[in-house]
């Protein structure tokens, strides 16, 4: 009696963390792993590579010179919000920002390892798609990526809810890089020391 | 925006409050507020400047990474350094990124010490103090001292002197050859430096000018030297050095001649009467040695006749020669008839306007001589001086002889106003201190030698609070003369202006191609000289303290110079090439003082004069003359390095404190040379941290030489093939490059530059005096000296070890982990982030270049922002070792991409290559027949290091070349 209520107890709550799982992970959108609130601005990707097809690299110019992606200056976001949008209540945080002479504090979203050098030139140069890695940024509201191998993102993987989002881990890298050279005929580098040194 | 404002918002902020749980701790990235279209984080910028860390006046270049700088390099265009860089060049950021950088200005509240002030409020105190002086008559009363100043920072300071009517400003440099000067002026009528033209000598002769460690420009004449010297080169001229111990310039010397210290005038002037006996130098100069006996010079020399006269015949018949005095043993009494003596072996062997060129005066030639330096103590002990100026990187309290009293005529100075940005014995007797932007945070120009402007900018905003001294000045000196800016004497409103202004008909037009260039470059027209003959005076130099004791040798430091490189805890790594002892501070005793006191290595002894006594460890040299000890000078620890990195109550050790104030009467120089001291063995030990266990190759052939007579014919013939080493591994494919390096023993100098190259762009910690001592350093790539021959008077190779990237490396197949791996193009990968510290491959490596991480070292703030961002930091428990500077690999290999081309034979330096000042090191493709570092490799001189072990190493050695005897 007592060994089959126990069971049924643990039963029970492993259903409960299972049910529990599915549905935080499935009442978050794809795109919002982290919370739109934790950024300081709502700042919609949809609506500026979506809707107005601004190119990736007009905002994150570094990425065909630098290692980094890069930021927008406060001031390049104002190139255009002095004048569009300038009445919504996320676009005068910026607008105050830009007042006070003070850079945006973006929270991180994707951040490798500090013992990974990933240079984005070197994958723009090679004619990248920003997407192949960050996913389809254009119908996200707000820009978040969940990446690595998750509980949550692998149940919704196969509950056909979702497909994963790229997780960034060096096996997909490495994959990815296997199959470039061997079916494009590519010269991605395989060495562990072009990423690691 | 201005770049300051540019350099506070493009910092990435570290990780904040952790969003709960085991998530990853949340980091925010901060993006400009205005774009820079110059700077991109995550590209480097570069800043040309001057290097101020000795008067030398190298041309740097610095490269900034998101607004800090985390790496020197030597300025290729610059005439003096051609790119190299010494190895206190290198470890300037140290002093830039110092944790105990002072922080605003600091005002003396009674015997509490320091208390923090505003710079309104200091330059107040000061600027009131200087107006009652001036008002009251006694601007006489108002003293400035400065490190060597010859641009237009000195020259604005002599117009602030000027203005406020106070002593002429004293230029102080410890090492201020002020007899080469009185000696130039007797014989040549001529007060100056020369250039010495090492390059175009074919025999140099040294009295003990230690010219690869600090003698007026070492880079420039290490590299000039080699270029004389090296097989390389073709020229193999020889190089005779006498001094009394073996310094690293001693063992760089075909002919290490050891005398009595003191007696080079002697051995000068015999080597001359030698030389006009045998007919090889005018029978005029006769006279000027006609007192010298040869044979009473050999016996009070302690070299031998036949010794005199070879060294007569090898110079006398050299087209041209060049001899060159310096050194402490060339520092005493007799400084001035020593330097005159060799300014005749020069003028007879017709080496004057060949080797020996007056016209691009060195900048060495325009200090205030030590006498002035010694009077000014005496007006501020007799209470005339009430405010003394005290400008950054001089520090006279340490650097000068105790015997001076100077400690205690500064407490008479009512004010004292220091610029020292890092706290020192000088600036701890301030009042007032004011601290200076470092110099690569600084304006300013310098000219090493006539017709050569460098210019100083900017290379980064200041790490801490801290103004030019220039603009601290300007405003004091306008407050106290009660003026406003624009108007009066000094009326710029910065130094920047006023230099600029100074600067626009140098650079016509092109202020940025100049700064880019780093400074205006041109040459001098010779001066044509005659020569004065006259008698040359061989009186020893006159010793103070107990006659029956030992001569003290005070030598110059290469890694300290005088003491204000110490601040460097990379410096204080870095090993003595000779002793390879670090951190400590060392008396070096002759292997028969040792039996005499029955001391071994690490007994503490007491030093004494009387002066003062040191208690110092025995370092026991087979080498050194037995009247002599010698200690090196600068030795002194920073707070931040205590007890971090050596034992709480290590107290600095400076000789200084045993030297009686005495000046060589003629040039009014410093005598180093001055005292004998005695030596009490204490009874306690404190062990040495030696890095190099033994200097005997023991039959390993480690370190390979070759007599140049062989050597000359294997350059026209070949050498015979040697058989290849059987073996059962199959060749490895390269697909790519396959990099690799030859490093010509016969260039290298053993200056360390290259250690404390890597280590700056490689993010080595440092370990500390125990930790080294146990054999935990961490450096990639260390030095080594080997010595062959007699033990007391050994021949020298050194050998820069660093990983040999092998073929068949013994640590890959060891690793459990793959962690130590064979990459694609030649070098042996360590992956940090797969290794788990096991170190089989550290056991396994037969070249012991393996480090490995037994503690989590840290870079005490702000020292973690010089880290190279292109470099893991490892952590606790995982195996490094030099990676070829794969980082730059990877960059050379980025750029030729973007320029759509194949990587070309020097676009890639590694670091230690890039600062080499003998360029001993290439770095290149071997599979490329036409790289410089192939065809070194096929050269005949060319082995591997243990070669027979069947490593196939991808880094070859030059055999050094040797002249006759010295080996054995």
């Amino acid at each position: 009696m007592t060994a089959k209520a126990g069971v049924g107890a643990l039963g029970a709550a492993l259903l409960a963390v299972l049910v529990f799982l599915a549905i935080s992970s499935w009442s978050r959108q794809p795109a919002a792993a982290a919370k739109p609130s934790a950024q300081p601005i709502n700042f919609p990707h949809n609506v500026h590579v979506g809707t107005y097809k601004i190119d990736c690299q007009y905002c994150h110019s570094d990425a065909r010179r630098s290692e980094y992606a890069g930021l927008p200056s406060v001031e390049r976001c104002m190139g255009c919000h002095k004048i569009a949008g300038a009445d919504k209540a996320e676009i005068k945080k910026l607008a105050e920002y830009h007042a006070k002479k003070e850079p945006i504090p973006w929270v991180r979203v994707n951040k490798l390892p500090e013992f990974t050098y990933f240079p984005h030139k070197a994958h723009i140069r090679a004619g990248l798609k920003c997407q192949t890695c960050h996913g389809a940024v254009e119908t996200m509201t707000t820009y978040a990526a969940d990446t690595g191998p998750k509980l949550t993102v692998d149940l919704l993987n196969l509950a056909g809810l979702r497909p994963a989002p790229p997780p960034l881990t060096m096996g997909w890298c490495v994959d990815c890089h296997r199959e470039q050279n061997a079916t494009a005929g590519r010269h991605a580098p395989l060495d562990c020391v072009t990423c690691h040194h | 925006m201005n770049r300051r404002d540019f350099f506070k918002i493009v910092t990435v902020s570290g990780a904040a409050a952790a969003t709960g749980g085991c998530q990853q701790a949340s980091e925010s990235i901060l993006p400009l507020v205005v774009p820079n279209e110059h700077l991109v984080p995550g590209v480097a910028s570069w800043f040309s400047t001057v290097c101020r860390e000795c008067p030398a006046g190298c041309g740097v270049i610095a490269r900034n990474r998101e607004g800090r700088v985390v790496k020197l390099e030597g300025n290729p265009d610059h005439p003096v350094s051609a790119g190299a860089l010494c190895l206190r060049g290198q470890a300037a950021l140290q002093g830039l990124y110092h944790p105990d950088r002072i922080t605003g200005p600091q005002v003396r509240e009674g015997s509490a010490g320091f208390k923090a002030a505003t710079w309104d409020a200091a330059s107040k105190t000061v600027a009131d103090k200087l107006a009652a002086l001036k008002n009251g008559g006694k601007s006489r009363a108002i003293a400035v001292v400065t490190q060597l100043e010859n641009g237009n920072l000195g020259g604005l300071l002599d117009r602030w002197v000027q203005a406020l009517g106070a002593r002429p400003r004293v230029t102080l440099e410890p090492f201020a050859y002020e007899s080469i000067r009185a000696a130039n002026r007797a014989t040549f009528n001529r007060d100056a430096i020369p250039y010495y033209a090492f390059e175009d000598a074919e025999v140099v002769l040294s009295f003990g000018a230690d010219f690869i460690e600090t003698w007026l420009s070492n880079v420039s004449y290490a590299r000039t030297f080699k270029r004389m010297h090296s097989f390389r080169d073709g020229r193999a001229g020889t190089f005779i050095h006498v001094e009394p111990r073996q310094s690293l310039t001693a063992a760089n010397a075909d002919e290490w001649v050891r005398n009595a210290p003191g007696t080079e005038g002697l051995l000068a002037l015999a080597i001359l009467r030698a030389m006009v006996d045998e007919g090889m130098a005018d029978r005029r100069f006769g006279e000027a040695a006609a007192s010298v006996d040869l044979k009473r010079a050999a016996d009070e020399t302690g070299v031998s006749v036949e010794t005199i006269k070879r060294i007569a015949k090898a110079f006398g018949h050299a087209k041209p020669g060049l001899a060159v005095g310096g050194g402490v043993s060339v520092s005493g009494t007799n400084a001035t008839q020593t330097q005159i003596a060799i300014n005749l072996l020069n003028a007879a062997a017709g080496n004057v306007g060949k080797t020996v060129r007056f016209g691009a005066d060195s900048a060495y030639g325009k200090v205030t001589p030590y006498a002035e330096v010694a009077n000014l103590a005496g007006a501020m002990a007799g209470g005339e001086i009430e405010a003394l100026i005290l400008g950054p990187g001089v520090n006279p309290v340490f650097t000068l002889p105790s015997g001076l009293k100077l400690a205690d005529a500064i407490r008479k100075v009512p004010l004292v106003v220091s610029f020292a940005n890092v706290p020192d014995q000088t600036s701890e007797l301030a009042h007032v201190v004011l601290p200076d932007t470092h110099w690569l945070e600084s304006w300013g120009d310098y000219s090493p030698r006539e017709g050569v402007v460098g210019f100083l900018q900017p290379t980064m905003s200041p790490v801490r609070d801290s103004r030019p001294m220039g603009d601290t000045l300007l405003r004091i000196g306008r407050a106290a003369l009660g003026v406003e800016e624009g108007k009066g004497p000094i009326p710029w409103p910065t130094f920047e202006q006023y230099l600029k202004g100074a600067w626009a008909p140098l650079v016509k037009g092109d202020l940025e191609g100049a700064l880019r260039r780093g400074g205006v470059f041109g040459d001098v027209a010779p001066a044509a000289v005659t020569a004065k003959v006259a008698a040359a005076d061989s009186t020893p130099p006159k010793l103070a303290g107990d006659a029956g004791g030992l001569t003290l040798l005070a030598y110059p430091s290469l890694r300290f110079y005088d003491g204000r490189s110490a601040v460097s805890s990379w410096l204080q790594e870095a090993p003595d090439s000779m002793t390879q002892a670090v951190w400590d501070a060392w008396v070096e005793i002759s292997t028969d003082t040792a039996k005499k006191l029955g001391v071994v290595q690490g007994d503490m002894l007491a030093v004494k004069s009387p002066q003062g006594t040191l208690e110092l460890p025995a370092y026991i040299s087979p080498t050194l003359h037995p009247s002599a000890v010698a200690i090196p000078m600068g030795h002194r620890y920073t707070p931040y390095q205590r007890p971090r990195y050596v034992a709480a109550d290590t107290k600095s050790v400076n000789p200084m404190d045993l030297l009686p104030a005495v000046a060589d009467a003629t040039s009014g120089g410093l005598a180093f040379m001055s005292v004998k001291v005695t030596l009490t063995k204490l009874g306690t030990r404190r062990p040495l941290a030696v890095l190099q266990a033994t200097h005997d190759q023991d039959h390993r052939e480690i370190a390979q030489h070759v007599d140049l007579g062989a050597a000359r014919e294997q350059a026209l013939r070949g050498r015979p093939a040697e058989e290849a080493h059987p073996t059962l591994y199959p060749d490895q494919k390269y697909p790519g490059p396959r990099w690799g390096m030859t490093i010509d023993v016969d260039a290298c100098v053993g200056c360390q530059a290259c250690v404390v190259s890597c280590q700056a762009e490689n993010n080595v910690p440092v370990v500390g005096k125990a930790s080294a001592a146990y054999g935990r350093q961490l450096h990639w790539m260390r030095l080594e000296r080997w010595a062959e021959g007699k033990p007391e008077h050994p021949a020298n190779i050194f050998l820069p070890m660093l990983c040999q990237h092998c073929e068949v490396a013994p640590c890959e197949p060891v690793c459990p982990v793959y962690a130590a791996y064979r990459t694609e193009e030649g070098l042996n990968g360590q992956v940090y982030n797969r290794c788990v510290g096991t170190r089989y491959c550290g056991n396994n490596c037969p070249y012991h270049v393996r480090r490995f991480n037994w503690f989590q070292y840290e870079f005490p703030a702000p020292l973690e922002v010089q880290l190279n961002p292109d470099v893991t930091v490892r952590q606790l428990g995982v195996m490094e070792k030099c990676t070829m500077c794969v980082q730059r690999i990877i960059a050379g290999k980025d750029r030729a991409r973007d320029e759509k081309r194949a990587v070309r034979d020097g676009d890639i330096q590694t670091a230690c290559q890039q600062t080499c000042p003998t360029q001993a090191i290439t770095f290149g493709n071997l599979k490329d027949e036409g790289s410089g570092a192939t065809k070194l490799t096929h050269s005949p001189r060319a082995y591997h290091v243990l070669e027979e072990i069947g490593t196939r190493p991808s880094i070859t050695y030059l055999r050094k070349v040797v002249r006759g005897g010295g080996h054995a």
